[in-house]
C-alpha cells in the first residue's frame, strides 16, 4: 500500500515535471506565444480530457473566432491521437468584436485557452499518452502574419480510483473559457429575408432575455454584414434583429446560426426559416431557386397578363370610364387615338416605375413592404378619396372649370389632351395598385427578390400589360369602330359615372376609417364637404373666387392636419369564426397536426374582400372548416406588419390576397388561387 | 374633363407622403460598376470609362499582407494577369493604403514590388483616400473584381476558393477570377459572381 503510493507519487512527479518542462518553453512565433496544454493533469480512460490551444497574444495582437468576420482566418488545431480516440471540435468562447476601419472582425487577446474535449476510451492501457497537435493562425494588429506550430503533450495515465485532478498551472485559462462558453438556446429562432435585410426572430420567453445590451455575432459567415450591428424591433412575438444582408450573400442557408453575447453569457441560436418553411414544408422558399419560382423573363410574362387582367379589377373601373370616354370622343381620329394610347402608356409605365423604385429604395433602407404599401399609408388614402371625389363632382355637373382655374389646369391639360392622356395613366397606376390580380403576385415576389434592374423590368411589363387594352384601340382598327358614336348621350352618361366614382370614395374613407378612426374619417367626409362647397363657390366666380380658394385650401388641409394616428386595436371581426394570424399561432396549430387555412387580407385590398364575401364567408365553407376540424388563421395587412410580410415573401409574394392551406401532418401547404370560389375553397378542402 | 383631371391629380399629389431618399449604392453584380479615376506609378490618370469595350479585373493589392504574398510567391497572381492581359483584359492592380498604413508606398516602391514580382498588371492605381475602394466594397488584399466591356460588375470576391495564407493550396483551388473571366469570353453568365474574399482587412 504504502509502496504503491509513493510510486505513484513518484510517476506523477516524473510525468509532471516532464510536462512541466515542455510547458515552460511555449512555442514563441510572430507576436504570440502558443502550446497544447490540458485541463487535467492525467488522463483517466473512460473520462474526458480536455486539451487546449494556449494562446498568448502580444499586446494589441489578436487570432480569430470560428467566424473571423469582414478579414482574418479561424485558428485551427489538428490533434494526432493514438488509435482508439476521436477529438471533439473546439469549444469557442465568445470572441470580441474587433473593428478595422470599416470593417469588423471577430476574434481574440491576451491570454486565452481554445478548449477541445477528447474523451479517453475506457480501455486505453499505457502509463502515458502522448498527443501530437499541430496549429495554424493568423495573427493580426492592423498587419496581419500567418502562423503556425507544433506540440507534443505528455500525460501520465492515472487509474480510475484516481480522480484526474485539475493541473493548477492552467485552471484559470481553462476555468475562463469554460465560463465564456456560449448555451445553446432552448428554442430555434425564425430566420427570414428581405431583398436587403435579414430578420432574425427570437424565441419567446428566453431567459435571459436579450435585448440590444447583447453583442450580435454571425456563426454563420456570408449571410449577415459584420460592420453593421443589427436594429432591435419589438414585435408581436417579441423581439427581432433586423441586420442588412451580408455584401456577399447569395442564397438562404439550409441553418444559419448566430451568437448573442453580453459579458461572460452567450446565446447560440439556430435560426430556422419561417414558419411556413417549418418540417414537412418546402424547404428553401425564401429565395427564388431555380425549380421552384419562375425566371426573370417568365416574371415579366406573368407580369404583363397580370396588368391585362387587372383591368378587370374593381379598382380600375373608374379609370377605364374616363378614359373610354376619352377615346369614343377622338374615336374618329386614329392618329389622336395612337397618340393618347401611348401617352397614356407611358404614364402607366413610369407611375408603376415610380412606385416600384421607392418601394425598391425603401426596402433597401431595411422597411419591410411590399407591394400595395402604399395604401398603407392613410395620407395616401385620403389624398386618393379627395381626387376621386373632385372627379365625381365634376362628372356630376357640379362645377366645370373656368377662369383661373383652368388656367392652373393649363400647365397639365394643355395641349389637346396630351399631358391629360399621359396624366391619366398615372391616375391608373395610382388606383390600380391596391389590386393584386391573379399571376401578378408570383411576377412581383420575384421581382422583389431581383436585383433593381431586374425588378423595374418586371414592374414595367406590368404598367404596360394595364395600359395594353386602351393602346390597342389606336393599332387595332376593329376596336375602335366597335366604340360607340358621340354624341349628346355622352353628357348623361358622364352624370352616370360620377356614381362608380363616389363608390370608390366610398371605400377609400372606409379604409381611411380603419386605417385611422372614426374621428379622423369624419374630418376626411368634412373636408369632402368643404371641396364640393369651395367648388361650387368657385363657379358663382367674381368675388367669391377667393373665398372659394380659401374653403379648398382648408378641406385639403384639414384631415392632414389630422396626424392620422392609427388605430391599435385588431381589426373588427367578421362573421367567419377565424383568429388572428401570428407565426405562433400558426406554428402551434402545425406542430399540433392540425390542418390551418392562412388567409392574409388587407382593407384596401377589394380582391381580398371580394374572396371574403364571396367564397369564405360562405356557410357551406364555413361548415366544411368546422367538419375538418381547420383552424382559420386570418392576417391583416391593412396597417404594416413585417411579421406578415415575411410570411408573404416566404410564398415568393409581395402583396395580398394570399390563401394558404396546410392539410395537416407531412404535407405541403397548398397555395390557393388569387380569385376564390365556394368550390375552389370546398374541393381543397376536400383534399385533405 | 381633362383639365379637370389635371387639377385633381396635381393636388393628390400635393397630397401624397414624399418617398424617402434611396440608399447610397454599392457596387452589386450586374450593376453598372462605380466610375473612378485614379493616377497610376507613372502620374498617368486613368479613368474606368477609358476601357469601355474591355473586360477590367481590379485586384486589391498590400504587399506586405500575406496572402498578397502567396498568390505573387506562388506566382498564381503573375501567371493570372500575363494570360488575361494576353487576352486583351486590362488588369488595374489597385492600392487603397492610406499614407502611414500597412501597404502604402511611393510610385517607385510600387513599381520596385511589382518588377521583383514579375508582375504583369496593366496599371498600378493609387487610391490613397480608400474612395474607390469603399465605394466597390473592397474588404481584403487581395480582393478581386471583374467589370465586363459594358461597364457591368460581372463578379466580386475571392481571388480562390481556399482561405488560407499557404502557398501549397494554390494549387488544389478553384481559382475564381481565371473560371469567370473563360465564362465571360465565351459570352455566358459567371456562374459563381459573388464570393466572400478573403485576406488582410484593406488599410484604409
Amino acid at each position: 500500500m504504502r509502496l504503491r503510493s509513493l510510486l505513484l507519487v513518484l510517476l506523477l512527479t516524473t510525468a509532471s515535471s516532464h510536462a512541466a518542462a515542455a510547458a515552460e518553453a511555449p512555442l514563441r512565433t510572430d507576436h504570440l506565444y502558443s502550446r497544447l496544454v490540458a485541463q487535467q493533469a492525467t488522463a483517466v480512460p473512460g473520462e474526458i480530457l480536455r486539451l487546449g490551444l494556449w494562446l498568448q497574444h502580444d499586446p494589441e495582437w489578436h487570432t480569430y473566432w470560428r467566424n473571423p468576420g469582414d478579414s482574418g482566418l479561424p485558428t485551427r488545431v489538428n490533434l494526432e491521437l493514438p488509435p482508439g480516440f476521436s477529438a471533439g471540435a473546439i469549444a469557442w468562447p465568445i470572441p470580441e468584436r474587433l473593428p478595422a476601419g470599416p470593417l469588423v472582425n471577430f476574434g481574440y487577446g491576451g491570454t486565452m485557452v481554445l478548449p477541445i474535449e477528447v474523451p479517453v476510451p475506457a480501455d486505453f492501457a499505457g502509463d502515458e499518452l502522448v498527443i501530437e497537435a499541430t496549429a495554424d493562425w493568423l495573427i493580426c494588429r492592423v498587419e496581419c502574419l500567418p502562423g503556425e506550430g507544433s506540440y507534443t503533450l505528455r500525460l501520465p495515465v492515472a487509474t480510475e480510483a484516481d480522480a484526474a485532478e485539475n493541473d493548477p498551472r492552467w485552471g484559470e485559462v481553462f476555468a475562463a473559457a469554460l465560463r465564456r462558453q456560449p448555451q445553446a438556446a432552448a428554442s430555434a429562432a425564425t430566420v427570414s429575408f428581405t431583398a436587403e435585410t435579414v430578420e432574425l426572430q427570437l424565441p419567446a420567453g428566453l431567459n435571459p432575455a436579450p435585448d440590444a445590451a447583447w453583442t450580435y455575432f454571425p456563426v454563420t459567415p456570408q449571410v449577415t454584414s459584420n460592420a453593421i450591428e443589427p436594429r432591435w424591433l419589438e414585435t408581436g412575438d417579441g423581439t427581432a434583429l433586423v441586420l442588412p444582408k451580408s455584401d456577399y450573400f447569395t442564397a438562404a442557408p439550409q441553418r444559419f446560426e448566430f451568437l448573442l453575447a453580453r459579458g461572460d453569457t452567450g446565446l447560440l441560436f439556430s435560426a430556422v426559416p419561417r414558419a411556413d418553411a417549418a418540417p414537412g414544408a418546402a424547404q428553401g422558399t425564401t429565395a427564388p431557386g431555380p425549380g421552384g419560382t419562375p425566371g426573370v423573363l417568365a416574371a415579366i410574362g406573368l407580369a404583363l397578363l397580370g396588368g391585362l387582367i387587372l383591368n378587370l379589377m374593381p379598382c380600375v373601373f373608374p379609370v377605364l370610364f374616363l378614359k373610354a370616354a376619352g377615346a369614343m370622343e377622338a374615336a374618329g381620329d386614329r392618329a389622336l387615338l395612337r397618340r393618347h394610347g401611348l401617352l397614356y402608356t407611358a404614364g402607366v409605365v413610369s407611375s408603376f416605375l415610380v412606385v416600384a423604385g421607392a418601394l425598391l429604395a425603401l426596402r433597401a433602407s431595411g422597411e419591410a413592404l411590399g407591394w400595395g404599401f402604399q395604401l398603407q399609408a392613410p395620407a395616401f388614402v385620403a389624398g386618393l378619396a379627395l381626387l376621386f371625389f373632385v372627379l365625381a363632382m365634376n362628372f356630376a355637373g357640379l362645377f366645370e372649370f373656368r377662369g383661373r382655374l383652368a388656367g392652373l389646369g393649363q400647365g397639365l391639360a394643355a395641349g389637346h389632351g396630351d399631358r391629360a392622356a399621359f396624366f391619366t395613366g398615372v391616375l391608373a397606376c395610382l388606383v390600380a395598385s391596391p389590386c393584386t390580380a391573379p399571376f401578378m403576385g408570383v411576377a412581383l415576389g420575384v421581382a422583389l427578390a431581383l436585383p433593381a434592374g431586374a425588378a423595374l423590368a418586371i414592374f414595367a411589363a406590368l404598367g404596360l400589360g394595364l395600359a395594353l387594352p386602351i393602346l390597342a384601340l389606336g393599332w387595332v382598327p376593329g376596336l375602335a369602330r366597335a366604340l360607340p358614336r358621340p354624341g349628346p348621350w355622352m353628357d348623361t352618361f358622364r352624370r352616370l359615372l360620377a356614381f362608380p366614382l363616389l363608390l370608390t370614395v366610398t371605400w377609400l374613407l372606409w379604409v381611411y376609417g380603419e386605417q385611422t378612426s372614426v374621428l379622423a374619417m369624419s374630418w376626411l367626409l368634412a373636408a369632402l364637404v368643404g371641396i364640393a362647397f369651395g367648388l361650387w363657390l368657385l363657379r358663382a366666380g367674381g368675388a367669391w373666387r377667393i373665398p372659394a380658394w380659401g374653403v379648398l385650401l382648408a378641406s385639403l388641409v384639414l384631415p392632414l392636419l389630422q396626424s392620422p394616428a392609427p388605430s391599435t386595436g385588431p381589426a373588427p371581426a367578421a362573421a367567419a369564426a377565424h383568429e388572428a394570424w401570428t407565426p405562433d399561432r400558426l406554428a402551434s396549430a402545425r406542430a399540433a397536426g392540425e390542418p390551418v387555412l392562412v388567409n392574409m387580407t388587407a382593407a384596401w385590398c377589394i380582391t381580398c374582400l371580394a374572396n371574403e364575401r364571396v367564397a369564405l364567408s360562405s356557410p357551406r365553407v364555413a361548415a366544411a372548416l368546422e367538419e375538418r376540424g381547420v383552424r382559420y388563421l386570418k392576417g391583416d395587412w391593412t396597417r404594416r406588419d413585417s411579421d406578415i410580410t415575411a410570411y408573404l415573401e416566404s410564398f415568393g409574394r409581395s402583396g395580398v390576397p394570399l390563401y394558404v392551406l396546410y392539410p395537416g401532418p407531412g404535407r405541403e401547404p397548398v397555395v390557393l388561387p388569387q380569385l376564390l370560389t365556394v368550390d375552389i375553397v370546398l374541393q381543397a378542402l376536400d383534399d385533405i | 374633363m381633362y383639365k379637370t383631371l389635371g387639377v385633381a391629380l396635381a393636388l393628390t399629389l400635393a397630397a401624397s407622403p414624399a418617398a424617402s431618399p434611396a440608399l447610397a449604392a454599392d457596387a452589386k453584380i450586374g450593376e453598372p460598376a462605380p466610375a473612378f479615376t485614379l493616377t497610376d506609378t507613372a502620374g498617368v490618370t486613368h479613368n474606368l470609362s477609358d476601357f469601355a469595350g474591355k473586360t477590367v479585373v481590379l485586384e486589391w493589392t498590400n504587399h506586405d499582407c500575406p496572402f498578397v504574398k502567396k498568390h505573387y510567391n506562388g506566382e498564381n497572381m503573375q501567371r493570372q494577369q500575363a494570360e488575361a492581359t494576353a487576352d486583351g483584359v486590362v488588369w488595374l492592380v489597385v492600392n487603397s493604403s492610406a499614407e502611414g498604413k500597412q501597404g502604402h508606398v511611393s510610385p517607385a516602391q510600387a513599381d520596385q514590388i511589382q518588377a521583383e514580382w514579375k508582375a504583369q498588371q496593366t496599371a498600378y492605381l493609387f487610391d490613397t483616400d480608400g474612395t474607390v475602394g469603399t465605394a466597390y466594397g473592397a474588404k481584403t488584399t487581395p480582393h478581386m473584381y471583374i467589370i465586363d466591356p459594358a461597364g457591368v460588375l460581372r463578379y466580386n470576391g475571392a481571388i480562390d476558393s481556399i482561405p488560407s495564407a499557404n502557398v501549397a493550396d494554390i494549387e488544389k483551388a478553384e481559382q475564381y477570377v481565371e473560371i469567370a473571366l473563360a465564362e465571360l469570353a465565351e459570352g455566358k453568365p459567371v456562374s459563381r459572381p459573388l464570393t466572400q474574399p478573403y485576406g488582410c482587412s484593406v488599410k484604409y
